[in-house]
């Protein structure tokens, strides 16, 4: 028997959900008619009696003070009420800390329980086709929600687990390999022959549970195969992708790296005995067909990726850049089973704010672009920085004998195929198949983990740790024992429900799970701690020395892979590549005639606009670390370029995030959009007072399919951050394809997502205290504008783009001017020489200014020469420049001594910019005005 | 002299901790961090505590209400071992999810465990919100206000969940008995009802509150990450003077030396 507890707040309290529904109803879907929503949370309590669900109700579901409830009755009424629930099978987090309630409240023989929410609509235009819409676009997520139309019988979820099934490849054709390939293994033909003829040599044919590892271990996601093959550009032999950014790493041995490319994360030295970590990477797949449990998941795993380095990590830092198409992009225009980019954005936003902020990591660095062409697919970058003891740093190798332990969350039919679906390409058909390739994340799951992982870590318990992410146990326990081999038990494994078969424990992607090596002495202490913690683990296996992989259930092996085949027999490619510049001359921009009009619509373009009700969403304060916020100025609301974090307590130690990418940029040039975004990443940090020499770099590639042109784009990609290496002696020490950018739709024409390459920069800053912000200090001081830009250069620019002027011309930066600016900036923050510094990226010096002004609630008078062209001056986009506010542009002569520097103006007390050439103004505009025009947008989308 | 021990209480989902640790470190207490697991077990016990700090974050993931399953868990199983405490006349302070909690146990306002006379709800935007307010401190019997009283700080909210709200009754008694002891305010100090000032719309632009004796407090803001003048935004622009969170954590400590 199921009892119903239905809660409402009271007639005379807002109902916060509702308000929000109604926003959305009325901006988003333009539906004026309905009046008004209420919302009520409904519970079902299984196994207990109606006066016991009356008790729990009232000591635990509402809040006498402003809501009512009732045991099985209806609450919501006079209109038309819809429930909406996560599907069965999908983990609703609540439920688990109801079922700890009510054991706490001395209630017995609750059997399970569910929670979900009702609706009510009012108003003459509450009818059942608008209602549907409203279901359909803006409350139901079919992959994982759904409309409940009748009481369920039970919450209890059966099942009998399957039989391992035999899949005969020994004797199967080209054609049957490729179909068995097909949806599910995503291999290709060389991929799909190999296994054949390796079983063909064994003698057998493989069980379901060893062809899908295989598929794991050598998809795209995992076996980096695109990034590890021979190339052939231009009919000219090149050397694999991967090999030369860790070839370029190696050369400029740069002696902060502590480990590169090795680790869940790059690792380099921090002060005082302790190290930082960071690792960035991609979740679009999921993202694209369920936004919030993608972008959960997607933080979930990149904090895990830190968690699980060395011998466990601290996460200090979070960070997520965007891209999508804008949001207010036409319906009609969005492909057949894509989701549209407004619900895209808040979703994701609302995914990462409930990870994040739930786990108390502080996401304080991120950034937002948009582009019509991810429409099919968004990109969605998530990054994670920590901190570990130095010591801690490598991983130690399990040994014979080790127990392979799990610790986390449990094991249920979340993610299958994760690994595999996120290497192939969407299809209007996505939606459909691979819908159980995305699950809801439970961020306080892994709360406790990551707790008792450090308290276990710290005394020394660990021999190794990693995550369990793409791939599930087979990835983690295939590649921890990967030089030993391992023996597991499958049937240890906690499952959420009975039922699952033996592949799908093994391949399972549910989150929050962390596996270990551990010295089988260490397990009773281990143990207890993950019990103080409230986190299960198990003993799942053991490692051996016979370098296999042999995984059973119930005594029945169901996996026997040798580690050398699984992990060396992926055929390599050999891969052709070739780029050819679009045809197109150069970008010519002509003048502006309304400078205050325009002016506004740069500074309302959606790559420029304020970000700020997105930050304000995620809790970048946490931990109490921020030396440099995100946001700051006189209103609060001035954007930083980097954030600088001093994770120790007492101690001014910092470490410095920032990143760069210009999907823009990159269409137009793969090699010069890819140094922009270097140079853009390295500006960011070098602004806020990074030392260019204690700074390293993380690379996530995020492409469509490559065939041989997006190959060709991809190489010069690479090529760009060798090049950029080389300059600057900053070295990648970790990095991230995602290859899988491309949409085929129904008629078989395909949508290439723009490539984007983001660059990631951290580093080590000695003292918090000599760091600059944005925000002009004070009036009548002098703005200085410093690098090295050829001002025409101004293809892909936010001007062009609103001018609709296009072309190659875009910034292309000089190395090593840009290395020495980097540098002599540094040397002024150090002397304490930068009142402010902002470097220039979207929207140019224009806007650039105008942030500065608003965050010091100033003006400025900026004064141009004969030479200039005031379009270009103003709106140049070349990364690697700055400008900085001092008190006295003498103090710059020795610091800025052999690199271009020039005065620009001075900061006013007027509440405009105005430029002038001479004594004739060519413009004045107010501050105020730009400053709505660049707040609106983001307000708009996001409600406030 | 001794330094008095504080109990840092921490669950599933607790994240504030490690900062409101440090903060009480720094203002001269002796910190542990103690899971709510240990004192169930008996392995800790509260009463070898002098103050007892429960710190933000997303206890049991602020599943149902905020703070609720760990109030229920407290009420259950620590009822006397708290309340013993409390009536000792030990100083206990609630931040953020923390005051959650001790509303929802009761101890806030009326110190009594079971008695829940006021909420803390959505915020009226209906957004989590993370940004810096100003906060003006009333004159009230606090003690972790001492000194401060008629000054504006400025520290950082964040939370979704803070709109405080008692009914006219309650509020009265609460605003009689000088229990209202920091309200969001604009930057001169006068008290504001207007967004985003006042983050979440709370009633009386009520921030914290304590009990009747002033030792148990509670508010929504983030006091420990401000202990240290380059945990501002604005440090860069001088004229922030000492940190403003700090005072808060001293007064507990120096009243407990004092005791």
């Amino acid at each position: 028997m199921i009892q119903e507890v239905r809660v409402v707040n009271l007639p005379d309290f807002p109902d916060t959900v509702g308000e929000a529904l109604l926003y959305d109803i009325r901006n988003t879907l333009g539906v004026q008619d309905i009046t008004g929503v209420r919302t009520a949370k409904v519970y079902r309590l299984e196994g207990i009696g109606e006066s016991e669900a009356g008790y729990i109700a009232q000591r635990l579901l509402a809040e006498e003070i402003f809501q009512r409830y009732s045991i099985n009755r209806p609450v919501l009424e006079g209109g038309l009420v819809l429930e909406v629930a996560y599907k069965p099978g999908v983990m609703n987090p609540e439920a688990a800390s109801i079922v700890k309630s009510v054991a706490d409240l001395g209630i017995g023989g609750l059997l399970a329980v569910d929670s979900s929410r009702e609706y009510i609509f009012y108003g003459p235009g509450a009818d059942k086709d608008t209602v549907e819409v409203i279901l359909k676009k803006l409350l139901v997520n079919e992959t994982v929600e759904m409309v409940v139309k009748k009481r369920p019988q039970s919450l209890i979820l059966e099942g009998k687990p399957g039989p391992t099934a035999i899949i005969p490849v020994r004797n199967m054709t080209e054609d049957q390999l490729m179909e068995l390939s097909h949806d599910k293994l995503f291999l290709n033909i060389e991929e799909m022959l190999s296994i054949k003829n390796h079983f063909i040599e064994l003698g057998r044919d493989p069980t379901d549970c060893e062809v899908e590892t295989l598929a794991q271990t050598w998809s795209e996601h995992c076996g980096h195969k695109t990034f590890k093959a021979d190339l052939i550009v231009n009919g000219q032999k090149k050397s694999p992708l991967l090999k030369r950014l860790q070839e370029a790493t190696r050369e400029a041995s740069h002696p902060l790296v502590i480990s590169a490319f090795e680790d869940n994360s790059g690792v380099m030295e921090f002060f005082d005995g302790w190290a930082i970590c960071g690792k960035v990477e991609t979740h679009n797949s999921p993202s694209a067909i369920e936004p919030y449990g993608g972008a959960m998941t997607g933080s979930g795993g990149v904090f895990r990726d830190i968690m699980g380095t060395g011998r466990g990590a601290r996460v200090i830092v979070s960070a997520d850049m965007f891209c999508f198409a804008p949001p207010w992009m036409e319906p009609g225009d969005v492909p057949p089973g894509c989701l549209h980019p407004k619900y895209l954005l808040r979703r994701v936003v609302s995914g990462v704010r409930d990870y994040g902020n739930r786990m108390g990591i502080p996401t304080n660095n991120g950034s937002v672009h948009f582009h019509d062409d991810f429409r099919a697919k968004p990109s969605v970058i998530v990054g994670a920085y920590g901190i570990l003891p130095a010591e801690g740093c490598q991983k130690g190798t399990p040994l014979p004998g080790d127990l392979a332990v799990v610790i986390g969350g449990r094991t249920g039919r979340d993610g299958i195929h994760g690994a595999t679906f996120s290497s192939g390409e969407m299809t209007h058909r996505t939606v459909d198949v691979n819908a159980s390739a995305v699950q809801i994340g439970n961020a306080i799951e892994e709360k406790r983990t990551s707790d008792a992982l450090l308290e276990a870590s710290s005394q020394g318990l660990v021999r190794a740790v990693t995550d369990c992410g793409a791939g599930g146990f087979g990835s983690a326990l295939g590649e921890m024992g990967s030089e030993t081999g391992v023996l597991v038990w499958l049937e240890k494994a906690p499952l959420k429900y009975p039922g699952l078969s033996p592949w799908e424990i093994w391949l399972s992607e549910s989150q929050e799970r962390m596996v270990l090596a551990l010295d089988p002495r260490h397990w009773s202490i281990f143990s207890e701690i993950c019990q103080n913690y409230n986190v299960e683990s198990v003993v799942l296996g053991t490692f051996t020395d016979d370098h296999s992989l042999r995984v059973t259930y119930d005594g029945e092996t169901v996996c026997h892979l040798d580690m050398d085949f699984l992990h060396h027999g992926l055929p390599r490619r050999e891969l052709e590549a070739c780029w050819a510049p679009p045809e197109s001359g150069k970008a010519d921009p002509g003048p502006v005639e309304d400078w205050s009009d325009f002016y506004c619509r740069v500074m309302s373009h959606p790559d420029v606009c304020s970000k700020e009700p997105i930050i304000r969403m995620y809790d970048h304060g946490v931990q109490g670390s921020n030396a440099l916020p995100p946001l700051g100025g006189m209103d609060g609301g001035a954007p930083n370029d980097a954030v600088v974090v001093a994770p120790l307590y007492g101690r001014n130690y910092g470490m410095i995030v920032s990143h760069g990418l210009n999907p823009v940029l990159n269409n137009i040039n793969p090699y010069h959009g890819s140094l922009w975004a270097a140079a853009e990443a390295v500006s960011n940090a070098v602004a806020a007072g990074a030392d260019p020499g204690d700074i390293c770099l993380i690379d996530n590639f995020i492409w469509p399919y490559p065939d041989s042109e997006s190959l060709g784009a991809l190489d010069m990609a690479v090529d760009a951050c060798v090049d950029f290496v080389r300059a600057t002696g900053m070295p990648f020490i970790s990095g991230k394809d995602s290859l899988s950018s491309t949409y085929r739709n129904s008629d078989d024409t395909l949508i290439k997502i723009p490539p984007v390459l983001c660059i990631s920069a951290f580093g080590r800053i000695k003292d918090v205290s000599r760091t600059v912000s944005t925000d002009f200090k004070k009036s009548d001081s002098y703005i200085v504008l410093v690098g090295k830009r050829v001002a025409s250069e101004m293809a892909g620019s936010v001007y062009c783009r609103l001018a609709g002027i296009q072309g190659d011309n875009l910034p292309r930066i000089d190395l090593e001017t840009m290395a020495l600016v980097f540098k002599a900036i540094h040397a002024a923050v150090r002397q304490g020489l930068l009142l402010a510094c902002h470097d220039i990226s979207e929207g140019g010096l224009s806007a650039a200014l105008a942030e500065m002004c608003f965050g010091g609630d100033v003006g400025c008078g900026i004064n141009i020469e004969n030479t200039d062209t005031p379009v270009e001056l103003l709106f140049n986009e070349t990364a690697g420049n700055f400008v900085i506010e001092v008190g006295n542009p003498a103090d710059l002569q020795d610091v800025f001594n052999g690199i271009p520097w020039r005065v620009l103006g001075k900061t006013t007390r007027s509440g405009k910019i105005t430029v002038s050439r001479g004594s004739e103004v060519l413009f004045a505009v107010d501050t105020d005005l730009l400053r709505e025009a660049w707040q609106r947008p983001m307000k708009e989308v996001f409600g406030c | 002299m001794l330094k008095p021990k504080v109990c840092i209480l921490r669950t599933d989902g607790t994240n504030c901790d490690a900062e409101t640790l440090h903060a009480f470190e720094k203002a001269g207490g002796q910190c542990r961090m103690v899971h709510v697991n240990q004192l169930r077990s008996g392995e800790e016990r509260l009463s070898d505590y002098q103050i007892m700090a429960l710190p933000g974050g997303f206890s049991y993931g602020d599943d149902v209400h905020s703070g609720k399953i760990l109030a229920v868990e407290l009420t259950s199983y620590l009822k006397e071992s708290l309340q013993e405490f409390v009536d000792s006349g030990k100083p206990v302070i609630g931040i953020c999810n923390g005051f959650q909690v001790l509303v929802r146990t009761g101890l806030l306002p009326g110190r009594k465990l079971g008695d829940i006379r006021c909420t803390l709800m959505h915020n009226h935007s209906g957004r989590f919100e993370c940004r810096w307010v100003n906060l003006k401190v009333e004159d009230s019997p606090c003690i972790f206000t001492r000194g401060m009283s008629g000054k504006t700080i400025s520290v950082q909210v964040a939370h979704g969940e803070g709109k405080f709200y008692a009914d006219g009754d309650q509020l009265n008694t609460l605003e009689t008995g000088g229990q209202v002891v920091f309200r969001y305010s604009a930057r001169d100090g006068a008290p504001t009802m207007s967004y985003p000032q006042n983050p979440n719309g709370s009633i009386n632009s009520i921030a914290g509150i304590c009990d009747k004796t002033g030792l148990v407090m509670g508010l929504m803001p983030h006091p420990e990450r401000f202990v240290a003048v380059h945990q501002h935004p604005d440090w860069r622009r001088g004229e922030m003077g000492e940190p403003h969170g700090l005072p808060v954590f001293i007064n507990a400590v120096k009243y407990c030396i004092e005791m």
